[in-house]
């Protein structure tokens, strides 16, 4: 075999492309807060409209008596959420879609979603 | 271009000239065909993970393709064993029991290894989210290594654009004790690209390979270069897997490796209490 000096290189140029590359107009817009609590075995609200293309400041506050693992598979973030406590997750600006979030230590706790428009 | 990214195009502009480098050597941690992200456990989550890979077709002569000792690759099992736990919600430790299993011979003890690995501010809050990784690693020797001691140092770096995560840790590797241990830092890195599909099941595309010292780096021939097409997610039960081939590159690499990850995640309660929202390393 001979050694593709070439192709690593090119793999190596696409990753430092992604890593350095900014959109053309950069634009510093106010996140939107949503609040998601989380009571009795169920977050509140489970359906959640945002407007796509504003960053999300997610705060998750447990009012139960257990601890919860907030994760989103399609966000990707996990964070667990001692009772009685609150994280926020920062969400940068969506593409419309839907996003789901669930308890990720509970899996009978209805799945939440999130969903961007 | 801001001043953050330009310094990380300056960052890899240097790694990209230790690739182009005329002479180097292998690195690639054959335990561990794993790449990492950004985040890491949570404060009081631990985690049991095994790696394992075969080499299905490897080197017939010891310290060739993913062997470093006088064992040689061809049908070599790695096998490892780790134990991770989160400190802090930004900082987690782990141990690794490796063993390996030579053709048609019983699995014999390899090495350990033990591990920092943190994360820098909160996901997003900068450009590329910007980890660190710290690991100690001792192996037998000369069976598996010819190097008693090392010590490595990656930066991690992962940005996502949507459901495409992309993630890279250059290596670098200083031995400490055996072989080597009078010679300089070595470059390896380990890099790849998720999509995020299902829970169940999403493709991924990780790269794995080393160039060696980094003043003076192997032949391109002799360098390790592999390109492993992945399947990740989580069965029901909450154990999660990372199934992988692997095709060497070069006529230095092994041909082909197969890999299989499992991992499952517990919390077992946290020493520390939470991490602040507002910190940047704890």
């Amino acid at each position: 075999m001979d050694c593709p000096k070439h192709l690593i290189l090119k793999v190596a140029a696409v990753f430092l492309l992604l890593f350095t590359y900014e959109p053309l107009i950069a634009q510093e817009i106010t996140p939107l807060t949503i609040e998601i609590h989380f009571k009795e075995h169920h977050f509140t609200p489970l359906k959640i409209a945002v407007p796509a293309g504003i960053p999300l400041n997610v705060k998750v506050l447990n009012d139960s008596h257990e601890r919860i693992e907030f994760e989103s598979f399609k966000l990707n973030r996990e964070k667990v959420v001692e009772a009685g406590q609150s994280i926020l997750v920062h969400v940068p600006a969506l593409r419309p879609g839907n996003y789901d979030f669930f308890d990720d230590f509970h899996s009978d706790v209805p799945e939440g979603d999130i969903a961007a428009k | 271009m801001t001043r953050q990214n330009g310094n990380l195009f300056a960052f890899l502009a240097l790694v990209l000239g230790a690739l182009a480098s005329p002479r180097c050597l292998a690195l690639t941690d054959p335990w561990e065909f794993e790449v990492y992200p950004y985040s890491t456990l949570s404060a009081g989550m631990a985690e049991f993970e095994s790696d394992n890979a075969y080499v299905d077709s490897g080197h017939t002569l010891g310290a060739e393709g993913t062997s470093s000792g006088t064992i040689p690759s061809n049908h070599l099992l790695y096998n490892s064993y780790e134990f991770t736990y989160g400190l802090t919600d930004r900082v987690e430790a782990a141990l690794y029991l490796n063993m390996a299993r030579p053709d048609a011979a019983g699995l014999r003890w390899a090495g350990d290894k033990f591990r920092l690995r943190g994360r820098l501010f909160d996901q997003d809050r900068l450009p590329v989210d910007v980890g660190w990784y710290l690991e100690l690693e001792w192996h037998k020797t000369p069976q598996f290594d010819d190097a008693v001691r090392e010590l490595e140092f990656r930066p991690i770096l992962e940005r996502d654009f949507g459901p495409l995560a992309v993630m890279a840790n250059p290596k670098f590797e200083k031995v400490l004790a055996g072989a080597g241990h009078d010679q300089g830092v070595e470059f390896g890195y380990v890099a790849g690209v998720q999509y995020r599909v299902s829970r169940l099941a999403s493709p991924g595309l990780e790269f794995y390979g080393g160039t060696g010292l980094i003043d003076q780096a192997d032949p391109g021939p002799r360098q390790e270069h592999y390109v492993f097409p992945s399947i990740w997610g989580e069965f029901p039960g909450g154990v999660e897997y990372n199934v992988g081939v692997g095709y060497g590159l070069t006529s230095g690499s092994d041909r082909l490796i197969f890999k299989v990850n499992l991992e499952l995640e517990r919390f077992v309660g946290r020493i520390w209490k939470h991490s602040s929202e507002n910190g940047w390393f704890l």
